[in-house]
């Protein structure tokens, strides 16, 4: 809940509580009750983003439409990560695809989910000794389930996703948080890769804190190293250069100092 | 006229001393020549034979001779037959000219080349990173670049028998892998 009367200062906390701070007794009854709702809501309506890298995305579109549908388990594409809950990661994942996966990974809000279909993502697959090819999804980024396969059928697919709500409706599908709380051993892995100046424009152990999910293994050698080569973020300059509008602009801009 | 200027082209070919050239089909043809007379080569093929596309140069590492050698394929659309250009260059220092000025995405295939070989082209516009904009190893692409060396120094790898798989095979699936063919299990490098 926000106060109204706590104005946000920069660099200090948010006046924002979310959800039950950890030990505090629940004193709503029926709180159970509508955390079981709220779960099952959940798993029954799951965007998922239309990002895919490698051939298992071809899998994808007899999943999603008539022959085995996906929607008949309230699963729906979705165009932007900012209101997904489901990345699917089809396939190989290149060292510059992996960038940009984690950045949209980061984008997400939370809760979010990952699932790894094909080989390629448990163990790099076909292209074990590729040079440009990420091996292990999870040593990036949490992955909630695997389908392994190469590429796996529209069946499999459907059974994983099964898999996943299943597991948000028992409460079991926590991965995400697993992000928060080890972000220093994803970061390193990061780290390794990408190399000592990584940096993302979400800054993950502000959104930990956030989320109340802040644990010992969040900071460490690798968010140190973050630190001392983060850059601050600056918003982008707003500029239009389109000749026509600019010549009216400045058409405007005369008119209006001569009167 | 086709079929003339196809029997002119192979004629002319033959009548220079400094090179080979052989007919390998209807449409194709591969001109083996020094690497000091391929750029006069190509000045001829495109500015007097109508080969005005070029449409790859490709690279082959020849690590036991020492030498890397450059393929450009030329492409005419009037006599509608493509000559392959072979030209070989020391390995060391890989260093050769580049074809910019006469065929302009030479400046595409010598990014290429020069990213994944390491093969210097003395007058290309622009060799800075192209694909591997993260790579900052060896080029990858020569011989003696030990890519599965490479990616055990820089990768995880997954367990063949993690917990997980262990709690799907309780409710029976899994995977089967035969001991022999689990080339990477971390657990046995761990035992050593």
């Amino acid at each position: 809940m926000t106060h109204i009367d706590q104005v946000p200062t920069p660099g200090a906390p948010l006046p924002v509580e979310i959800g039950v701070k950890a030990g505090a007794a629940r004193t709503n009854p029926f709180a159970r009750v509508f955390d079981e709702l709220v779960r099952f809501a959940q798993s029954r309506s799951l965007f998922m983003l239309h990002y895919c890298t490698g051939c298992g995305a071809v899998e994808l579109p007899p999943a999603m439409t008539s022959r085995f549908d996906m929607e008949r388990l309230g699963i729906q594409p979705m165009v932007s990560p900012r209101q997904a809950d489901i990345l699917l990661i089809t396939g190989y994942v290149s060292v510059k695809t992996l960038k940009r996966v984690i950045l949209t990974y980061e984008q997400m809000n939370s809760p979010k989910y990952v699932i790894g279909i094909c080989s390629c993502t448990v163990n790099g697959g076909m292209y074990w000794q590729s040079y440009a090819t990420a091996k292990k999804l999870n040593d990036y980024m949490p992955v909630d389930i695997y389908i392994a396969g190469c590429m796996p059928r529209p069946e499999a697919v459907i059974e994983g996703l099964r898999g996943l709500i299943e597991n948000i409706r028992t409460g079991r599908a926590d991965a995400w948080k697993d992000y928060y709380r080890r972000y220093d051993h994803y970061l390193g892995n990061q780290q390794r890769l990408f190399g000592a100046d990584w940096q993302t424009p979400t800054d993950v152990i502000a959104e930990a804190r956030h989320y109340d999910l802040f644990g010992p293994a969040t900071l460490g050698a690798h968010t140190a190293l973050l630190e001392q080569h983060q850059r601050p973020l600056e918003a982008l300059e707003m500029r239009i250069e389109i000749p026509e509008l600019m010549r009216r602009r400045s058409r405007a801009d005369q008119g209006g100092t001569a009167q | 006229m086709t079929n003339e200027l196809t029997t002119w082209l192979d004629t002319l070919l033959a009548e220079l001393d400094a090179i080979s050239v052989r007919r390998t089909s209807r449409r194709r043809l591969r001109v083996e020549v020094a690497s000091d007379a391929l750029p006069a080569l190509l000045e001829l093929l495109r500015g007097r034979a109508s080969f005005v596309h070029l449409s790859a140069i490709s690279c082959v590492d020849w690590i036991d001779a020492g030498q890397f050698e450059l393929v450009y394929h030329c492409w005419s659309y009037e006599i509608q037959s493509l000559v392959s250009v072979h030209t070989r260059i020391p390995r060391e220092p890989g260093v050769y000219i580049s074809v910019y000025d006469i065929y302009t995405p030479a400046a595409f295939f010598e990014r290429d080349i020069h990213e994944m070989f390491g093969v210097w082209f003395e007058g290309s516009p622009d060799l800075s990173r192209f694909i591997l904009t993260e790579w900052d190893g060896p080029p990858p692409m020569r011989k003696d670049f030990d890519s599965e060396a490479w990616v055990n120094q820089h990768f995880g790898w997954q367990d063949y028998h993690p917990d997980w798989l262990k709690n799907l095979e309780a409710r029976g699936g899994g995977i089967a892998v035969p001991p022999d063919e689990q080339r990477f299990s971390r657990r046995t490098v761990d035992e050593t």
